[in-house]
């Protein structure tokens, strides 16, 4: 049974963790730069925390990369080097060329690479998904997507809102949709979007609404954000068609919902976020399926050049707030 | 006060009816029609007095007049009453052409009537609150606005057949005319800020099998002169069984806070033994009665009303603006 080396101990580091352990593999070590996180989810997985990914590399079958999105492209070329198969969170790399490096590289090297678009593995969106697949409403036309969050003060550090390291907000969150859309709608022929970033002066919030058409026909209105008050976070689907009509709205289907008082006595602040519990989470049931991919030769239910092609469509909706034109997916490099 | 309508050719026409006789003192003197199979069908249905011409019911000197054509036939029955000093509540589209819009301001204003064009989503109570919400600043500057108004197809919301909605000649287009001017206005309502960039995207996959070739799908970016951009969905993509006629939703971002507003939501879900699905039966104020209480009060006072002519130009310049940018695949620039 193969080995599992993963780079990165902060959040996205620990879902993966979580998901390898309801797998056969072996997490077998972990490199990260917080030396504490890195001992923390070594003492919770059993794994060895190592000091260099080179060190990790001699460890380990396959490589799960959980690092700012900045250090994909180094980390998974030098793991192609050493001929091991892949896993990378999205976005694959922080631009389409480093994508498409990383997928010369791997194909060369003869290893897998996929990357953790774990929407396509939220149960309501596989669903859609499958729905729209098995032609219940016909021919895709109007699709509509929305992602909004506070922001991201979950992060270890302000990595997220460093646009160098992260690309910002359209290419870390709006992603998610950018590729779900395409994959219910086939390819992106052009983007126009609007956006405001906390990169800019003035700004304290990112926000952005981008209109794609794709090549079929069919318009998405897909909407992204770090800008609600928190601890919200909202996701939206919808998708219509000339036969019918999805709905999944972003207020109605979480089956609990608890409110606590804050401070005690009739006179306390309520808070509650409505919770959709599931018996596996979707990242789990995204590291069991990249598990499946590896040792089975699963057909992929996401492949590095839909991650490459995610990643060109949000370099157009940046393009395209930026100029305010609408921006040809083909003058994307 | 003598209020008539003009046309019962907008199926908004069997609710206004309701909303007049709710007027104290109003006497809805009756309706015209230029087709008398309609007109004989809607005088059975609501008891009413029917006028074959348009001429006959404006001889009998109403002091205003709710004018329910189709788009394209607004102008002329417009001119014609204001010609004859009566004021006006015209169904939106104010106009197909903009040069169509100046003409009825022009109209209205040489005769000194009254103009108001119907939006009657100024008059929801869910949506005065978001106004009351915005103006007051207490969610800061309007970063952005994701919104929707969405139907079915005109023809699955009619029960007296409307063709002329789905018919370019008539309408003046299809989803775009239809369903951009409630959202751009209250857009505008809120933010007090107008329109400088339009860019739109539309299609017509839904029901191009049914010989439907106006466009029936479509998106649409506004941009405000005060930064704010907000989307706008206005397509006919609820179908037919639905549980009702399609909807209007608004998602606004502010720098403190997010606001939702779904004015159609107060409904109570109905499930019947037949098959067809459930339908929604709304217990919300009716917004059409507070729209037709201001044309009267404005009649009443002889002031303007709140909603007035001007805006139902500016929802026209915005949607054709709309098909501007659809064409060329570029965005339009308005001035402010």
């Amino acid at each position: 049974m193969f080995r599992v080396g993963l780079v990165g101990a902060g959040f996205m580091g620990r879902f993966h963790a979580a998901g390898w352990a309801r797998t056969p593999a072996t997490l077998a070590a972990i490199f990260a730069a917080d030396y504490n996180q890195m001992h923390a989810l070594c003492e919770s997985t059993g794994a060895r925390p190592v000091d260099s990914l080179d060190a990790l590399l001699d460890a380990v079958d396959v490589v799960d990369i959980c690092t700012p999105t900045h250090l994909h492209h180094g980390m998974a070329l030098k793991a192609a080097a050493a001929g091991k198969h892949i896993i990378c969170e999205k976005p694959l790399a922080r631009t389409p060329q480093q994508a498409a490096e990383m997928i010369a590289a791997c194909r060369a090297a003869g290893v897998i690479l996929l990357p953790a678009h774990v929407v396509r593995f939220f149960p309501q969106y596989a669903l859609a998904k499958q729905t729209v697949d098995e032609g219940a409403v016909g021919r895709v036309a109007v699709v509509r997507l929305t992602r909004v969050s506070s922001g991201p003060a979950w992060a270890a550090d302000s990595w997220f809102t460093d646009f160098d390291k992260s690309g910002g907000m359209m290419l870390d969150l709006m992603l998610h949709d950018f590729d779900y859309a395409r994959w219910v709608a086939g390819e992106v022929e052009s983007v126009f979007a609007k956006s405001v970033g906390a990169q800019k002066p003035g700004e304290r919030q990112d926000y952005g609404l981008a209109i794609l058409r794709h090549t079929g026909g069919a318009l998405s209105n897909v909407e992204g954000g770090w800008a609600y008050p928190p601890p919200m976070f909202r996701t939206a689907l919808e998708i219509a068609g000339d036969g019918g009509l999805i709905e999944c709205p972003a207020e109605g289907t979480a089956p609990l919902a608890v409110y606590r008082r804050t401070t005690g006595g009739d006179d306390g602040a309520i808070t509650g976020v409505p919770t959709s519990p599931l018996a596996e989470d979707p990242y789990t049931t995204q590291i069991k399926h990249f598990y499946d991919v590896i040792a089975n030769n699963a057909p992929p239910r996401v492949t590095a050049e839909d991650g490459l092609a995610a990643l060109r469509i949000a370099f157009a909706a940046l393009e395209s707030a930026q100029t305010g034109r609408r921006v040809r997916l083909e003058e994307v490099q | 006060m003598r209020l008539a309508i003009l046309s019962f050719a907008h199926v908004h026409a069997e609710g206004y009816i309701h909303n007049l006789r709710a007027i104290p003192d109003a006497d809805v003197i009756g309706f015209a029609d230029d087709d008398p199979e309609r007109g004989h069908h809607f005088a059975d249905l609501y008891g009413l007095d029917f006028f074959d011409s348009y001429e006959d019911l404006i001889a009998e000197r109403p002091d205003g007049v709710i004018i329910c054509s189709e788009n394209v036939r607004h102008l002329p029955l417009i001119q014609m009453a204001a010609e004859a000093g009566v004021h006006v509540l015209s169904e939106k589209p104010l106009a197909t052409t903009l040069e169509d819009a100046q003409a009825i301001l022009d109209a209205c204003a040489r005769a000194g009537v009254h103009l108001m064009t119907a939006f009657p989503m100024r008059f929801s109570a869910p949506i005065l609150e978001v106004y009351r919400l915005i103006t007051s600043g207490q969610l800061g500057h309007i970063i952005g606005a994701n919104t929707t108004n969405q139907g079915k197809l005109p023809r699955y919301h009619t029960v007296y057949p409307r063709a002329w909605f789905e018919d370019r000649t008539l309408a003046g287009g299809g989803a775009v005319v239809d369903h951009t001017v409630h959202l751009s206005d209250l857009l505008r309502w809120f933010l007090r800020s107008e329109v400088v960039e339009v860019f739109a995207d539309v299609n017509n996959i839904l029901y191009s099998d049914a010989g439907v070739d106006v466009e029936t799908g479509g998106l649409v970016m506004l941009t405000f002169d005060n930064g704010t951009f907000a989307s706008i969905d206005c397509s006919w993509s609820k179908p037919p069984n639905y549980p009702t006629w399609g909807g209007l939703r608004m998602e606004l971002v502010g720098e403190n806070g997010l606001v939702t507003v779904d004015p159609f939501k107060q409904v109570i879900p109905v499930y019947r033994r037949e098959a067809g699905g459930g339908t929604w039966a709304y217990w919300g104020s009716d917004s059409n009665q507070g729209m037709i209480d201001e044309f009267a009060a404005a009649i009443r006072e002889d002031r303007a009303p709140s909603v007035t002519g001007y805006d139902g130009y500016k929802a026209v310049e915005i949607a054709l603006a709309v098909y501007r940018s659809a064409e060329t695949g570029e965005p339009v620039r308005l001035a402010p």
